[in-house]
């Protein structure tokens, strides 16, 4: 049986709640809000936080892709982020969109990224302070990424292909009835936006929930390695991909495995369920 | 041809910036509790339920009074976006006045006129939910009093 770690491989990647309200206003770090809730933010955030809109701000709009580097660059100079800034993500949902906003700044090669533990929710839970007022920043000049990561974090529809086919790590994170091909989307949701139900042949299911504990905060790092590790099959130095339905549940994994398990080779299948779902030719499995 | 409380709303949206569009809707989620049924209020229907594909609980409660104009009131779950809130509160206000069969036969294009096209997206498809919820207690209500009248 395998040692396990009894601490986190980066615990600098969290801040909790403590630490962050006593540090709101540290020059270098830049809190981020991301959300489902779209009106979210809107309606009250930590003091400091600007918006990030999973959608408007980091996705193209006419391409299934990410923004240009040109406009990341924009995107941050315009939040007042230089590339020394610490990006602090948090978000509803127990951190998914956080998480995916801080895996599409890594994607952008933004190296000082951390995830407030436990999010908005645990945030407002404990009445610490919240505001409607949307700061403002002066502008930076945030150069223009040399390139994006995709090769290093980012997995695509033949590389999650060939992982299923070669029967490597490969994790769903969805819920059960979307891994079993029951429902087609998250339950409470509504059931559009892909044809078929199932899950990539090989996939193992390992609900992203797993990881978190009740207050969405992570779980200990013993706990972790016994998920993934004991119980998905991940072992270190081999690539493993991580998938859900639009690629923000995966996020959420990926920074569990990459940061708080210390992980290498771990990429996003972003394009998820809604691309292999939905994909002619693509295989599927069910199961009960 | 929209009732006369719901075009003004929709009117002042259509002409509203995005930003003070943010505003204005996340004020009337704001006031959505206001749309909760009042002490002494009476009801031909309550429907209270949390379907399947909703993320809490939603109740919708119609009174229709003797000159046959309804009254809708709702209650939502803590868990109930933001934008699910703007919509059943401006949908409280649009339609009080109302008769049932002009609810039912609402085209919901008005939606997106209000809402903005940024704002609705997939997983936004919930603001269409209300109203669905909305007509449906209406038609219960007039089949039953087709049923009575047969």
């Amino acid at each position: 049986m395998a040692t396990h770690p009894t601490q986190y491989a980066h615990p600098e990647s969290l801040v909790e709640t403590d630490w962050l309200e006593k540090h709101l206003n540290d020059e270098g770090i830049r809190i981020v809000e991301s959300n489902e809730d779209i009106l979210l933010y809107d309606t009250g955030h930590i003091p400091g936080a600007v918006h990030i809109d999973w959608r408007a701000d980091l996705q193209d709009p006419v391409i299934r892709d990410y923004i240009s580097p040109e406009k990341f660059a924009r995107l941050c100079s315009r939040h007042g982020i230089t590339p020394d800034t610490t990006c602090i993500f948090y978000g509803d949902k127990a951190n998914w969109w956080a998480c995916y906003a801080l895996w599409a700044f890594r994607l952008f090669g933004h190296e000082k990224v951390k995830i407030l533990n436990g999010g908005r929710d645990k945030w407002k839970a404990e009445n610490r302070p919240m505001t409607r007022e949307v700061p403002k920043y002066p502008e930076t000049n945030y150069p223009v990424p040399k390139k994006r990561f995709d090769k290093e974090i980012r997995a695509f529809f033949d590389e999650a292909l060939a992982q299923s086919k070669s029967s490597k790590p490969l994790i769903d994170v969805r819920s059960p009835g979307e891994y079993k091909g029951e429902i087609t989307h998250m339950p409470e949701y509504p059931q559009e936006g892909v044809l078929r139900g199932g899950h990539i042949p090989s996939a193992k299911s390992m609900p992203w929930k797993t990881a978190t504990n009740d207050d969405a905060t992570f779980k200990p790092a013993g706990e972790l390695a016994k998920i993934y590790l004991d119980q998905c099959g991940v072992k270190p130095g081999t690539d493993t991909i991580v998938y859900c339905r639009i690629g923000e549940r995966s996020s959420h994994t990926w920074f569990v495995l990459t940061y708080l398990l210390g992980l290498d080779n771990v990429r996003n299948y972003d394009g998820s369920w809604t691309e292999w779902g939905n994909k002619v030719g693509a295989p599927i499995e069910k199961s009960t | 041809m929209y009732p006369t409380k719901l075009n003004s709303i929709i009117n002042l949206f259509e002409i509203l910036p995005e930003d003070e569009r943010r505003e204005t809707l996340v004020s009337y989620a704001d006031n959505a509790k206001k749309q909760e049924p009042r002490e002494g209020e009476n009801f031909e229907l309550v429907d209270v339920r949390k379907d399947e594909e909703c993320m809490d609980t939603v109740g919708v409660y119609l009174h229709v009074g003797e000159n046959g104009k309804a009254q809708i009131r709702m209650t939502l779950g803590p868990e109930v976006q933001t934008l699910t809130r703007s919509m059943s509160a401006i949908l409280c206000k649009g339609l009080e006045g109302s008769t049932p069969r002009e609810i039912l036969d609402l085209p919901s294009d008005f939606v997106t006129r209000i809402v903005g096209a940024e704002l609705v997206r997939v997983r936004s498809q919930t603001i269409y939910y209300v109203l669905t919820r909305i007509k449906s207690i209406c038609k219960v209500y007039l089949d039953r009093q087709r049923m009575a009248a047969a």
